[in-house]
């Protein structure tokens, strides 16, 4: 009972820590971009009077219009409850700018499968391939096939990783010809469940996938070689070694089935940044995901969408590193005993 | 018995029978600074069903020569040179008094001999175990490893290890963490005996136990081994450990044995003047109070030991002869070898740990 109750106690403490890591997270937010000068509306007005030459000046009225259909007109505070209201209790999140006026929780809608889709097959394949290219640098460490992967790993997680999108579109797309480097999907295929469209997707996720791949799989393979590293030193795998345990075991049960406990936190922290999309690679290759979203929405001051776009991507990571918190006491005996 | 060429540097006594004879082995790692010769010579003889201890100050080798005779050294560690002839009863595909070269035999056969027939505790005997498995799954692999049983029989055979060290059957379905410092070493030992290897390399197994504990699990090695006929090789610096362990024991200095006998000649007599200086060391409870005649200086870097005997900077009766020539472990008497050139030419030493009758033998080289 007493040990039922400890872990109540535990999963309450988890969640409340939830809850108030979200709020700050938005509030923080919403004050950082509202204190930022300028607005969506006079964004959208200079720009209409740069580009298009427009006398904005008698436009005043049309500009006033505007800011009180996005509700700017109101005091800050005013702004941030009636934002909160509206989100909490009727899960609507306003009008968006950038793709007036439809509203925000319509356009994330829209755009999480493909974000999704995108970012979470990468993100799985990148951390598979990862660990046992890892796991075997750190096991072989002093092989030319470890030093192959750690020079490979220590130059690209130094590059930019949109450059490697960019010399991918440049070969791949462009010098060969042999992928297609804009959107998710031809458009003479209707939307659907269709074999010709399905391979279109396919396709079209090739070149931003694989460059997110080549590039994130960097990390994985120098934090799982150098967990494997440590772990060949420690105690218990030179006492495993003493057992005579043959190498596949020494490898799997003692090596990586203890550099798996940090890796899957890992593992699960980045599936939370999904929703958060890739900025850069979204918007190189046009892909209509979530990413590509907020960065429309950052360049025209678009209040509401930005929220929306933190605001998703908040909990997500959040509600991803609670279940971890949650998951953790069953993967690792130690932490078990901790909690209860 | 195939009995290997005797170089003359130890003598053979009559009856106990040779387990492991190990012959100017050596041990360096390659350091951007050069090469340290962590094990520079070592020459020891190791009977079957003794406990035989092997002592000396930290940084003199004595990890890296067990470890290297269980062929675990890690680069840039690596066996320079040397024999180590393993004589083990019933090895697979070998004939009875056939010996093992365990400096020389691949990897391979090596994992085919380790648990079964050389087995080991390590230093870190706590954090021996591996965190995230149940100690029965730790156990039965290593079993599954080398004999081929069902699981159950596997599970039965470990339990009745862990019966042996005083270990209730509950502990196997534990995790490492939730045992205390003294049952993990039990586990440990347990699980290392569970196969009834010819011998056991225990590397200071009891250095992180109180010495409460400590006590009781060196009672339990003790009944373990008059119960199994094992051979222990019990590495410690702890030379009271030894007194109450060891049959015989070989002390090392510097990467090199200085000095081999029974553990009780060793305490009455010590001939080696680091050895002396090692007994000097060790605290009397009763008696006067008197200040702890220690060893002066510090162990030398493997990196650049002295010239000839590696000891003399640091001995009060040091020679001329001590700066240039490195003498060798010879035999003083039965069963008793010394690496010093104060006994060279009087090899048979009749002294009680007396500065006068050292000094005396000084006198007459």
């Amino acid at each position: 009972m007493q040990k039922y109750k400890r872990f109540l106690f535990y999963v309450l403490r988890k969640v409340a820590t939830y809850l108030f890591t979200i709020w700050a997270a938005f509030t923080i937010t919403f004050f950082l971009f509202r204190s930022l000068p300028g607005d969506p509306v006079s964004a959208w007005a200079g720009a209409l009077q740069q580009r298009y030459a427009v006398n904005m000046a008698g436009g005043s009225e049309m500009v006033e219009a505007y800011r009180k259909q996005f509700g700017l007109d109101k005091s800050i505070s005013e702004q941030y409850f009636s934002w909160m209201y509206n989100a909490i209790v009727h899960q609507k999140l306003g009008p968006s700018f950038v793709n007036f006026p439809r509203p925000v929780e319509e356009l994330l809608a829209e755009r999480i499968p493909w974000t999704v889709g995108l970012l979470s097959v990468s993100i799985l394949l990148a951390w598979v391939i990862g660990l046992l290219l890892g796991a075997l640098a750190g096991w072989l460490r002093n092989s030319w096939i470890s030093s192959l992967l750690t020079n490979y790993a220590v130059v690209i997680s130094q590059v930019p990783p949109y450059l490697v999108a960019v010399m991918l579109v440049l070969w791949l797309g462009y010098s060969w010809r042999i992928l297609p480097t804009q959107g998710a999907w031809d458009a003479q295929y209707t939307k659907g469940f269709n074999l010709p469209f399905i391979l279109s997707v396919l396709k079209h996720a090739i070149l931003p996938s694989v460059s997110i791949i080549l590039v994130s799989v960097a990390g994985w393979i120098l934090s799982t070689r150098s967990l494997i590293v440590n772990i060949l030193g420690e105690d218990y795998l030179i006492y495993a070694e003493a057992k005579g345990l043959p190498t596949s075991q020494l490898l799997l049960r003692y090596g990586l089935r203890n550099a798996l406990l940090p890796q899957t936190t890992g593992l699960a922290l980045s599936l939370g940044f999904i929703m958060s999309g890739q900025l850069l690679i979204e918007t190189l290759f046009l892909y209509p995901g979530l990413g590509e979203l907020l960065a429309r929405a950052i360049g025209a001051f678009d209040f509401n969408t930005i929220m929306g776009c933190v605001m998703l991507s908040i909990v997500t990571v959040m509600t991803a590193s609670l279940i971890i918190d949650l998951l953790l006491p069953l993967i690792d005996p130690r932490v078990r005993a901790v909690v209860s | 018995m195939q009995v290997p060429v005797d170089l003359g540097l130890q003598a053979k006594p009559k009856g106990p029978d040779t387990l492991i004879d190990v012959r100017d082995m050596r041990i360096y790692y390659a350091t951007t600074a050069g090469e340290a010769k962590v094990v520079d010579g070592v020459d020891l003889r190791i009977y079957r069903d003794e406990i035989f201890g092997v002592a000396g100050e930290s940084g003199c080798g004595k990890s890296t020569f067990v470890e290297g005779l269980l062929r675990l050294i890690k680069l840039p560690g690596y066996i320079k040179s040397g024999t180590a002839q393993f004589f083990p009863k019933n090895v697979e595909g070998k004939e009875p008094d056939e010996p093992i070269d365990l400096l020389k035999i691949s990897q391979q056969d090596m994992r085919k001999l380790r648990w079964k027939h050389i087995a080991y505790v390590p230093q870190g005997a706590m954090n021996a175990l591996n965190p995230v498995m149940r100690i029965d799954d730790q156990i039965v692999d290593a079993i599954h490893a080398h004999v081929n049983m069902s699981r159950k029989d596997a599970i039965e055979l470990m339990l009745k290890q862990l019966n042996m060290v005083g270990l209730p059957p509950y502990v196997a379905n534990q995790y490492p963490h939730e045992l205390s410092g003294g049952m993990k070493q039990r586990v440990t030992i347990a699980s290392s005996i569970s196969l009834s290897p010819d011998v056991l390399m225990a590397d200071e197994p009891t250095t992180a136990l109180d010495v409460n504990i400590q006590r009781i699990i060196l009672q339990e090695l003790k009944e373990i081994r008059e119960r199994l006929g094992l051979t222990i090789v019990y590495v410690s610096h702890d030379m009271a450990v030894h007194a109450e362990l060891a049959d015989r024991m070989g002390i090392m200095y510097a990467g090199s044995v200085v000095e081999v006998g029974t553990t009780i000649d060793i305490f009455k007599r010590p001939l080696h003047p680091y050895t002396q200086g090692l007994i000097k060391s060790i605290p009397k409870i009763g008696g006067p109070r008197e200040r702890l005649v220690g060893i002066p200086g510090l162990a030398p870097s493997p990196l650049a030991w002295p010239s000839g005997c590696k000891f003399h900077p640091r001995c009060s009766k040091a020679m001329d002869i001590c700066r240039q020539v490195a003498p060798r472990l010879g035999v003083v008497e039965e069963g008793r070898q010394v690496a010093c050139h104060l006994y060279e030419t009087q090899p048979k030493v009749e002294s009680e740990n007396s500065e006068r009758t050292l000094s005396e033998i000084k006198l007459h080289v």
